[in-house]
């Protein structure tokens, strides 16, 4: 049943219906934690919620996409890492604030780009293009800025991306949500949205009704290169340092997690961005509602695998 | 005829909630007999035989081994008492040898589990000297041929004491000759006296190899006679009713077709050559015309047509569209000028299976389905309809994931894509393998309809059959190179089967 609403979306004949166990989770999950933390239900905590969730729902949304072709990018964290560092360096070295927002978000679209290229037109296997590029341009980052923090001041512009607020709703959050409903808009109304899920399910099948697939596939990794790009340069603004160092701790797995979460199939075809922000949303909350409890990090860590390895299975069970 | 009843099933039926798709039914395998079943897709033929491997428990009825009465639903006890069954697809090891895979998980062991690799040996070359069949018992199956890949499963059977082998659709994929080779096989089986049930969509299989038949529709059996009794129209009839066998016969096709076209033709190829597949190929097709090439597997149909439509490279040679010389470098460029290609396996190049109908349908037009940036819903939902009322796709629910149609209407989804192109030249690559006779038949009065409309229509088909019903012109194959083109009308089916034997004789 799920499959033939989810089969629709995409060019919008029906009307999504959002059924499953993820949104009930995620209520089953919120009033657990509001019944044992009123202060859980606080407009402060739920913006905290939001704000927390945008680095990691901006890459997801764009991976989305990415792995409904059958494929995956595990450069996220570095390409994040890096571009931070690029536009605060940029900055720091008198650079303007457009210049340096270009270079480093250019800089992520190159990565992607590169990735794309491989995968696509090579024929390499994604899993081993993405881990090889993880690690050059991890590597290039400790070359051209070494494992230190570099700071970032006097550029109130660049701070308001990572800490400004708009209409009460912080700017990093703004572009999250723009970002998220950018490639759900794609998905569900444009031919790119049948094309993604149609290069996934059989990209030969795609290739010989006239579709530019591999095109298609290496502009789709273009993209999460750019969305780990943009979120990099939100990170560096928010903690006004850039380091070759952050991004590290699996940021490419919770960004994975989030998208498997919301029921995107890694062996590609569907998927769908609206649930991956979804899945964004049940991590982000689960985060926030242990670190209210006052979970040490380590059971965290333990209990966030169990969860996510939970959801999984019963999603299984259900098809 | 009169020989001893190795399995019976008595009154078997089954039900899925508030469907029958098996009425009360009695199916009886004699010990020498081939039983050939056949039926359109959804008649009830694979549950019966789910039924008698014990893949599914019936509903209601019995199943009676030896006069034995056997549990339902239990697959190992089904084989254990000599009731196997070779599927379509391979079940076979590909990187494992003939011997490896005959005894595969039951070999004999000695002490420390050991392997009696000399012991098999024996039994196996045994087996084969008592039916007659000549394997090389070390060479690897995926060095085999379909055919040979076909008697190791054969002989996997025989070695567990099988009694009655159930055969589906065996000769799906099978060339001219290598069915041939199957059925002397079969025969060999016949005389010593192991039942057999063959399922097949091939009539003219049926017809040759049979002893009797038992004709299945709508859930219950409608005929169940000496194959003697019947002929082919007959057996159609049973099978679709009248009015889709007349299609199916190509009765229609007699009337309707036109005179031979003249003046330049839809799609000229001159001296098409590719290193290692096809050999100065030319070829004319014109508009209003089907024109079939034929000949055995491996004979780079596939390659060659391929090649026409930018899937597949070409070394020299030339192709005029309508007169106007054109190279395409992709799919793409070749639907642009108005190619369109039925691809030979659906589900490997054909469909997005998850996809639900609607999508597949306009897969290859989605260009003509925009507003600006917008994709037009609306009026790709009244495309899904007009082309599901105009197949008669079924179930006819656009939003149906492709997987989970039948064989037939997946196959009338891939048509529906490239009808929906509405293309100067239409290619067909193996266009009902695996299809009923039902679908068949309307898929053959599609193409004729398309024809009618002006289209030029250029088949690859290595059912006979097949190109004898809707050809109006045959080209045969052989190794590469075109042999001989003939109208249809001055042809018969001998005359091909010797075109194509002819070089490689």
């Amino acid at each position: 049943m799920n499959m033939v609403v989810r089969a629709n979306e995409r060019w919008g004949v029906a009307s999504e219906r959002l059924g499953g166990a993820l949104p009930i989770a995620l209520v089953v999950l919120a009033v657990a934690l509001a019944v044992m933390q009123p202060a859980f239900l606080s407009v402060a905590n739920l913006i905290g919620i939001l704000r927390q969730v945008a680095l990691v729902g901006i890459m997801a949304a764009a991976m989305t996409f990415v792995i409904m072709t059958g494929g995956i990018d595990l450069s996220v964290g570095p390409v994040l890492a890096v571009a931070g560092l690029v536009a605060v360096l940029s900055l720091d070295g008198g650079a303007a604030l457009p210049v340096a927002l270009l270079l480093a978000l250019l800089l992520g679209l190159a990565v992607g780009l590169l990735n794309g290229c491989l995968i696509a037109f090579l024929r390499l296997p994604p899993i081993i293009v993405t881990l090889s590029m993880l690690s050059i341009v991890r590597g290039s980052g400790l070359l051209v800025g070494g494992p230190d923090l570099h700071g970032v001041r006097g550029q109130p512009a660049f701070s308001f991306i990572g800490t400004g607020s708009v209409i009460g709703l912080p700017f990093s959050v703004w572009l999250f949500l723009g970002v998220a409903a950018a490639l759900l808009f794609a998905q569900r109304r444009t031919p790119l949205g049948l094309l993604v899920a149609a290069i996934g399910d059989n990209e030969r099948a795609a290739w010989l009704s006239g579709h530019r697939t591999r095109l298609t596939t290496m502009w789709l990794y273009g993209l999460c290169g750019f969305c780990a790009a943009l979120a990099g340069v939100i990170q560096a603004s928010q903690v006004h340092t850039g380091s070759a160092t952050y991004g590290e701790f699996g940021t490419e797995l919770d960004v994975i997690a989030a998208v498997v979460l919301g029921g995107t199939q890694l062996a590609g075809g569907k998927g769908s961005i609206a649930r991956t922000v979804l899945g964004v949303l049940f991590l982000g909350t689960l985060n926030n509602g242990m670190n209210i409890l006052n979970v040490p990090i380590d059971i965290q860590l333990i209990a966030k695998g169990v969860i996510i390895a939970a959801a999984l299975g019963l999603g299984q069970l259900r098809s | 005829m009169s020989g001893l009843a190795l399995l019976e099933g008595r009154a078997l039926s089954k039900v899925y909630g508030l469907s029958t798709v098996l009425h009360p039914t009695d199916v009886v395998v004699v010990a020498g007999e081939v039983r050939g079943l056949v039926g359109s897709n959804g008649a009830g033929k694979s549950t019966l035989m789910k039924i008698l491997t014990g893949a599914i428990a019936p509903t209601s009825g019995h199943i009676l081994i030896n006069g034995e009465i056997a549990s339902p639903g239990r697959p190992l006890e089904m084989l254990r008492r000599g009731v196997a069954c070779i599927y379509q697809h391979s079940n076979l090891v590909a990187e494992m040898s003939v011997l490896d895979n005959i005894y595969i998980g039951r070999q004999p062991t000695r002490r420390l589990g050991l392997i009696q690799r000399k012991l098999l040996r024996e039994q196996a070359q045994a087996l084969l000297a008592r039916h007659g069949m000549d394997l090389d018992l070390d060479a690897h199956v995926s060095t085999l041929s379909t055919v040979r890949q076909k008697e190791v499963e054969i002989l996997k059977a025989l070695a567990l004491d099988a009694r009655v082998l159930l055969m589906d659709e065996p000769t799906a994929w099978l060339s001219v000759a290598d069915v041939a080779r199957l059925h002397s096989t079969i025969d060999g089986l016949r005389a010593r006296g192991v039942g057999i049930i063959y399922v097949s969509h091939v009539l003219d299989e049926v017809f040759a190899i049979c002893d009797t038949v038992t004709v299945m529709r709508d859930g219950s059996v409608v005929a169940d006679q000496p194959i003697a009794q019947l002929d082919r129209a007959r057996v159609i009839e049973l099978m679709v009713g009248k009015t889709l066998a007349t299609q199916a016969l190509g009765e229609a096709n007699g009337a309707a077709r036109s005179a031979p076209a003249a003046g330049v033709p839809r799609l000229r190829c001159r001296a098409l050559s590719k290193r290692g597949e096809f050999h100065e190929v030319s070829l004319d097709v014109h508009a209003g015309e089907i024109l079939c090439l034929t000949g055995l597997v491996g004979s780079k149909r596939s390659e060659l047509v391929q090649a026409i439509f930018g899937a597949n490279r070409f070394d020299s040679g030339t192709i005029e569209l309508e007169g106007v010389p054109v190279k395409f470098h992709s799919p793409r460029a070749a639907i642009a000028s108005g190619v369109g290609f039925v691809t030979e396996d659906r589900h490997r190049d054909g469909l997005m299976l998850d996809l639900s109908i609607a999508e597949n349908l306009v897969a290859a037009t989605l260009g003509r389905y925009r507003r600006g940036l917008l994709l037009a819903g609306e009026r790709i939902r009244a495309t899904a309809l007009r082309l599901i009322t105009a197949l008669n796709i079924q179930p006819p629910d656009f939003m149906k994931p492709v997987r989970l149609l039948s064989g037939g209407n997946q196959q009338k989804v891939l048509l529906g894509k490239w009808l929906d192109l509405q293309p100067r030249l239409l290619i067909l690559d193996e266009p009902t393998v695996g299809v009923d006779i039902g679908a068949k038949a309307e898929i053959y009065g599609l193409l004729r309809a398309a024809r009618d409309n002006g289209m030029a229509v250029l088949v690859v088909s290595s059912d006979l059959e097949e190109v004898m019903t809707i050809a109006d012109r045959i080209a045969v194959m052989v190794a590469g190179r075109v042999v001989r083109t003939r109208e249809t009308c001055e042809t018969k089916i001998v005359d091909l089967v010797r075109d194509m034997g002819a070089v490689s004789a």
